[in-house]
């Protein structure tokens, strides 16, 4: 019999005809790695969170279902036989310090306080973190944060070890030494282990079981050989290089320039440039691995993160430009829509950014419908704009910050939650834009496809450094 | 001594004095609640600010009084004192324990509900973070050509939708670290509530009511 079973298991967050998932049956043995992928947006932290006793407590509604413990029915939450890994390394913390917080579960646990001493030198030990000790948990970088959620998980010896896309925003070193522990508690300690990540890379070879999000039946199925290589596929093919050309030296004019630019996380050099131009006119797109300081590099592009050098826009030193004027000069489309949003509803937001569009003649009321319909959001006029889906809110946004009309535009991760078709959508209308209207574009994305003919030239952010790749012209 | 009676003990001065006009009695007040501060080992710059902070509005009150309400010395020594004694018996509880260990004090000695003590202090603990929200959300919105100020009701819509979201990401990390409302716990640390802090409390309180009634005061309304 299986150590965990998901038993027809049906979970919506509004009605039951907009299940999220509708009748999951998983089963975990001990001692496993599993792996749950799919879209963002999808059902995958849903479910993670249903194991974890989360929902449907503070969200949502079971409709069926339950989740069997060696086949007996799991009282949850109980932190002693499952534990979770959060997405974001901040706000998961009580207390100020490793150590107070590290008690604070025990004590959760109701251990005796005679053991605390020995169980927090073993769960940092085992984690490699002995140095954070006393730490304050607001000086961790993103890595460091998440090794500390790890020790706390060791501490408590659940059986079941949940992970909620734990490496989206912490660097590559972080990602394989948490990986590599994860490993040591299967093996050694017999934890099953499930985690939900979009980026499969390093995982071919050591998981035991892949799952994956089917959103047509909004079931979590357990991927077949042939799906398994499918789904590795596109982790394994690297970028080539000749997908886009090289900028020709001396040809192009910058709009952007980074002279002896230093970027710190904490005590961690995230960006050390000693020069970069970012092209007027082109569309240039920046990959790297994840937490490797991409969306920090944007923070300091619009000076929401200080640095150490030069960043200049057509030639002035940003800090010398004062952040209202620049930011009529550079805007930002940020990763979390939410941020961008002024007003209540979706009317009130385009009426906003009409009103202070730096190119009224361009996006009068009936353009603005156009692009509008052309996005797919048409009906939506109405709706409170944090009550839309994601991907209605990304699409949204875009189209906000294009009738800004700056100069500069960043894009982070603007195709995040859409589809196939609503990307495409977005792609289309970005052209359009850039190529009427004379815009820069910078871009950060990690979904690559369909990209090819937008994009004109191609940063890769690796260890400390930004570099163009490419075919020379 | 105890946290929680600390703070209670300074509570109940408070508002004494400010329903008696004894400048007596907050001149001993200050003293005493300086001593405590000195022998708690607060660093002297903090002491320093003690002294300055409260002058100007102080000085500005005494001069208003003695220009416009044309007031007696004694009326307006006494609400100068006042205003000094607030300070230093506020600062008396504050710069001399950690918030931490009032927490834990109001748990286990006044056995205040578990989800209000960690609530209050996670909430605590993310108040750094309010600064850099506050600077994200008037850079975002200068991008949207709306420049926020800090009355701006816009501002404050948007920090409570941000504190909303990380309230309920910190509701959902308490409980997989182990946390259930209502339920015992152990604790690594225990806060003493000796005979010693029943009769220092009682002592304090005692010995203030004995000054305010054997030197007279009049009820100022």
């Amino acid at each position: 019999m299986a150590f965990l079973t998901i038993d027809h298991l049906s979970f919506t967050y509004t009605t039951p005809q907009a299940a999220t998932l509708q009748d999951v049956q998983l089963n975990f043995q001990r001692g496993t790695l599993n792996l749950l992928t799919g879209a963002s947006g999808s059902g995958k932290s849903t479910l993670l969170k249903i194991m974890a006793g989360l929902y449907p407590k503070h969200a949502g509604q079971l409709l069926s279902g339950q989740i069997l413990v060696h086949g007996q029915p799991a009282t949850l939450p109980d932190a002693s036989l499952v534990a979770l890994m959060f997405q974001n390394p901040d706000n998961q913390f009580v207390m100020d310090t490793v150590y107070e917080e590290l008690i604070f579960t025990l004590e959760n646990l109701q251990i005796d306080p005679a053991e605390f001493d020995d169980k927090v030198t073993a769960a940092l030990d085992f984690v490699g973190i002995s140095a954070l000790r006393n730490r304050h948990l607001a000086t961790l970088s993103g890595g460091e944060k998440q090794k500390v959620a790890l020790a706390i998980i060791v501490a408590m010896d659940s059986q079941v070890i949940l992970l909620d896309e734990p490496f989206a925003s912490i660097d590559p070193q972080a990602r394989t030494d948490i990986l590599a522990k994860l490993m040591l508690l299967k093996s050694e300690q017999h934890k099953t282990i499930i985690i939900a990540d979009h980026d499969l890379s390093d995982y071919q070879g050591r998981i035991d079981q892949l799952l994956y999000d089917d959103q047509q039946t909004r079931q979590v199925k357990v991927a077949n050989e042939a799906q398994q290589t499918a789904l590795f596929r596109p982790f394994l093919r690297k970028i080539k290089s000749s997908d886009y050309p090289l900028p020709a030296t001396g040809r192009e004019s910058a709009v952007v320039n980074l002279d002896h630019v230093t970027i710190k996380q904490f005590a961690r050099e995230i960006l050390n440039q000693p020069q970069l131009d970012f092209f007027a006119n082109k569309v240039t797109l920046i990959t790297g691995p994840n937490g490797i300081g991409k969306s920090t590099l944007f923070n300091a592009l619009v000076k929401l993160k200080p640095c150490q050098g030069t960043i200049s826009y057509a030639g002035r030193d940003i800090k010398r430009i004062h952040q209202r004027q620049y930011s009529r000069d550079i805007g930002l489309v940020f990763q979390n829509a939410d941020r961008q949003f002024v007003a209540v509803t979706v009317k009130e937001e385009l009426e906003a950014s009409q009103k202070h569009s730096l190119l009224p003649q361009i996006y009068t009321p009936g353009k603005v419908a156009a692009l509008f319909a052309q996005l797919g959001l048409e009906g939506l006029e109405e709706r409170i704009v944090y009550s839309l889906s994601e991907g209605q809110k990304k699409r949204l946004q875009v189209l906000l910050m294009l009738i800004m009309g700056t100069p500069v535009l960043l894009l982070d991760e603007p195709f995040k939650g859409l589809d196939l078709e609503s990307m495409q959508h977005l792609i289309d209308l970005l052209q359009q834009t850039a190529a009427e209207q004379q815009r820069t574009i910078i871009l950060i994305s990690h979904q690559l496809q369909g990209l090819t003919k937008f994009v004109d030239y191609h940063l890769t952010f690796e260890q400390q450094h930004l570099q163009y790749v490419g075919v020379a012209q | 001594m105890n946290p929680s009676f600390k703070f209670i003990v300074a509570i109940i001065l408070a508002l004494e004095i400010s329903f008696t006009n004894n400048y007596w009695v907050n001149l001993i007040l200050i003293l005493g609640s300086l001593l405590y501060i000195v022998r708690q080992k607060v660093p002297l710059r903090k002491i320093v600010w003690l002294f300055i902070v409260p002058l100007l509005p102080a000085v500005g009150l005494t001069v208003s009084m003695i220009l416009k309400a044309d007031q007696n010395f004694a009326f307006v020594f006494n609400l100068f004192t006042r205003l000094y004694a607030f300070i230093f018996i506020g600062s008396a509880a504050t710069l001399t324990t950690e918030i931490y260990d009032l927490i834990l004090s109001l748990q286990q000695n006044l056995h205040l509900p578990t989800k209000f003590a960690y609530g209050f202090l996670a909430a605590f603990n993310l108040f750094p973070k309010v600064k850099h929200e506050v600077q994200v959300i008037k850079t975002a919105s200068m991008m949207r050509g709306i420049t926020l100020r800090l009355w701006s009701p816009q501002l404050y819509f948007k920090a409570i939708l941000s504190a909303f979201s990380w309230s309920e990401n910190l509701a959902e990390a308490m409980v997989s670290h182990g946390f259930t409302e209502d339920q015992t716990r152990t604790y690594a640390r225990t806060i003493p509530l000796t005979r010693r802090d029943w009769l220092l409390s009682g002592g304090i309180l005692l010995s203030i009511q004995l000054l305010l009634v054997g030197t007279p005061y009049i009820i100022n309304f």
